[in-house]
């Protein structure tokens, strides 16, 4: 289930074989624990819920994925970097919010789309330039950068949902293909399509690189700016896509949509998924597959009746042991 | 002389894929300075740190005053009396003087720091090697022969029994050596135990009494300074019998000048350097510690931009300028401290030998990296350079030292 960060998998061998069973047993414990909690959670689930085990119900869970999952894998980049993106989901909502205004104005489907992802990219370059060239620290731009955007996307709609989406934007983009609404087709073709190239490109590899040790990766002759500089670029760009999705799929704009919770749930499902938030590991896969996990966390709670602030407490919970798991576990 | 004040007995310490120590016993006295000689990796600094309580020995124990003293921590070390002067200046660069020597161990009056008494202390520690500060001034604005002195009364501060100097005068000017052997001598009239490592035999013979030659891990001899030759200790460090054929000058035919650097120039770093290399050419560059010499090398192969100058390269068709930043491609390096700069050390060694020339190994479609060459080439470099490994994916921090240093940049 687990998929690990392509250089974590190659095992040492000449270590005396006590460190090295040591080893293997530490990554392969490592793995199995979020394994272990999500068939325990799958089977509670299957138990307790009427109708959970249908395909219905499994296609309705990947379709709440898809926002999340996107946003996920653009932060995994991040995080792979060593650094860190928490303006993913508020930057998403602003594109979503200045697309949708185009469009209730009148504006082309088609043109609104292309826009979103604009802006999501201009928003990836503000704070990949900030972090790569101007050296700033990534949490503190970040941050910064995420109070701009929530504030931009609540101050231009003045706190209003944006309604009037036509309704062409919306059956195009939620169309179904098979049993599958196109945004879980999407999440599925991106995360695989990033997989590939994080694992086997030449930027990949580079991305790797950066995140374990930026210094002998620049002796190496590795483009740290342009690395660190193209990573936030690319969350950028998979916020830009979970705009589109999220507006088809609520039918509607607002500043909400990025609240600070939807920050923990992204985070949550790159950490899920595998990533290290000491940099230099972790799959685009691993997010996808972290990202379902949150969902059935959230679900499984919502089943329960607890309170949205139980569930909040419950995924930071669960955030803090899996980087304390990684501390322990993964780090040197 | 008395008995010995320190005694580490058997100490082993082993490293994933390392020994460090092999079973490591020496003694040292008070009043005097013991030499600690050991080619790089020999096991020298391990065995200082698990005397720091940096870290903890597998076996093996140390006695303090005829004393069992097991020491768990750095803390418990200074408690203990020993101090450690780094190679490194172990400085706050923005704090003042009366911080930096305090910051061990404020005195503390109702759980505030006495300053008064503190700035007392540290007059008199100073005193005793024969300087005198504003103790305001920022540590950064002394000149590091003098931020050194500073590290050094730090020491005093806390009447350490045991100070360990480890290569203390690599940023030093002559002058400035001289003075820190004076404080040794002055430290030795003390009754403190010193521990002095270094690489240079002139300053063994200047300054310690006695030296423990360590090698692979392992004690190789111990003795007194004056029964020992230059030759003899350059042996046992090096453990070759053709030891006096390894420093032989080599006369070599010169080829045609293949680099050479003109006014290079890096605003603050480097003032308008000029030299040639030559074709099968070993040159030496000589400096102390922040004279430079990473920059210039740093400069040269692109990685910090210049502001002035022209590096011409012989390609094949004569001398040619090329920018700073293509000489990538005809120049490697290999830095300094190759673990924290040099390597990326949970990758593979495959990952590692690749990651500089990576463009090389890109397919056309898709614009993947070529797996089976980048294999290849891995393969041909460790059979090359004799890397003692078990496969291409074997990961870089399992490796020995000596292996992991053969990973070039170019």
């Amino acid at each position: 289930m687990r998929t690990r960060g392509s250089f974590q998998n190659d095992v040492a061998t000449t270590d005396g074989a006590g460190v090295k069973f040591r080893r293997d047993m530490r990554q392969t414990v490592f793995s199995l624990i979020p394994v272990g909690m999500l068939l325990l959670i799958l089977v509670v689930l299957s138990a307790v819920v009427p109708y959970f085990l249908s395909i219905n119900n499994f296609v309705s869970i990947l379709m709440q994925c898809a926002p999340l999952g996107l946003m996920a894998i653009g932060m995994t980049v991040v995080f792979i970097t060593g650094g860190m993106d928490m303006s993913v989901p508020s930057l998403m909502s602003f594109s979503a919010v200045i697309g949708a205004i185009f469009m209730r104005s009148g504006g082309s489907p088609v043109l609104a789309c292309v826009i979103m992802i604009l802006v999501a990219l201009a928003g990836g370059c503000l704070n990949g330039f900030a972090v790569a060239y101007l050296r700033m620290i990534p949490f503190v731009v970040t941050l910064s950068t995420m109070a701009v955007f929530s504030g931009a996307s609540i101050w231009v709609t003045n706190g209003m949902s944006v309604t009037g989406i036509p309704r062409g934007f919306i059956t195009t983009v939620m169309h179904d293909i098979w049993i599958f609404p196109a945004p879980v087709l999407v999440l599925v073709v991106f995360a695989i399509v990033v997989h590939l190239f994080m694992t086997r490109s030449l930027y990949g590899r580079w991305l790797y690189a950066v995140g374990i040790n930026i210094r002998a990766a620049h002796v190496s002759r590795v483009p740290t700016q342009k690395v660190l500089f193209g990573s936030y670029v690319f969350s950028g760009l998979a916020a830009g896509l979970a705009a589109i999705v999220t507006t088809a799929w609520l039918g509607t704009a607002g500043g909400t949509i990025g609240a600070e919770s939807v920050v923990l749930d992204v985070m949550s499902s790159a950490i899920l998924g595998g990533v290290s938030i000491y940099g230099g590991a972790g799959t685009a896969l691993g997010a996808f597959v972290g990202s379902i996990f949150v969902k059935l966390i959230s679900n499984t709670l919502n089943f329960l009746q607890a309170s949205y602030y139980m569930t909040l407490v419950v995924k930071g919970i669960v955030v803090v042991a899996f980087v304390a798991l990684d501390a322990r576990f993964r780090r040197r | 002389m008395t008995a010995p004040y320190l005694k580490m007995v058997a100490i082993r310490k082993s490293f994933p894929g390392v020994k460090a120590l092999k079973g490591v016993s020496f003694e040292a006295y008070p009043g005097e300075a013991l030499a600690m000689i050991g080619a790089n990796g020999a096991g020298k600094s391990t065995l200082m740190n698990i005397l720091g309580g940096v870290i903890q020995a597998d076996e093996g124990e140390i006695e303090l005053g005829g004393q069992k003293t097991p020491i768990h921590s750095p803390a418990e070390a200074t408690q203990l009396g020993i101090s450690f002067v780094h190679q490194e200046l172990a400085l706050l660069p923005t704090m003042s003087i009366l911080d930096n020597m305090l910051i061990t161990s404020f005195p503390s009056r109702n759980g505030f720091i006495d300053y008064g008494r503190g700035e007392v202390l540290c007059r008199e520690a100073l005193a005793k090697v024969g300087y005198e500060f504003n103790l305001h001034t920022q540590v950064r604005d002394l000149s590091p022969g003098n931020q050194q002195i500073i590290e050094i009364a730090r020491t005093l501060l806390g009447k350490s029994r045991i100070v360990i100097f480890d290569e203390p005068t690599s940023s030093l000017t002559s002058r400035e050596k001289e003075q820190l052997f004076t404080i040794i001598r002055f430290m030795k009239s003390e009754g403190t135990t010193i521990i002095y490592i270094t690489h240079l035999l002139d300053e063994i013979f200047t300054i310690c009494e006695r030296a423990v030659i360590l090698r692979n891990g392992e004690k190789v001899a111990q003795s007194m300074v004056s029964d020992l030759t230059r030759d003899e200790i350059v042996e046992k460090m090096i453990g070759s019998q053709e030891v006096v054929g390894y420093f032989q000058h080599h006369v070599r035919t010169m080829g045609p000048v293949l680099l050479s650097v003109e006014n290079l120039h890096r605003e603050g770093y480097l003032d308008r350097i000029n030299f040639s290399i030559h074709r099968g050419e070993v040159v030496g560059l000589w400096g102390l510690l922040g004279s430079g010499r990473t920059e210039l090398f740093r400069a040269m192969t692109g990685l910090d931009a210049i502001t002035g100058g022209k590096i011409l390269i012989d390609m094949g068709h004569g001398l040619h300028p090329i920018k700073p930043r293509s000489a990538k491609l005809p120049v490697g390096l290999v830095t300094e401290d190759r673990r924290t700069d040099g390597l990326l050390l949970p990758m593979s060694i495959r990952n590692n030998l690749s990651l500089a020339n990576l463009r090389n190994f890109i397919s056309r479609l898709p614009p993947f990296i070529a797996r089976k060459r980048e294999e290849a080439a891995a393969r041909e470099y460790v059979q090359k350079m004799n890397i003692k490994s078990t496969s291409i994916e074997q990961r870089v921090w399992s490796l020995a030292t000596d292996d992991s240093s053969a990973f070039p940049h170019g």
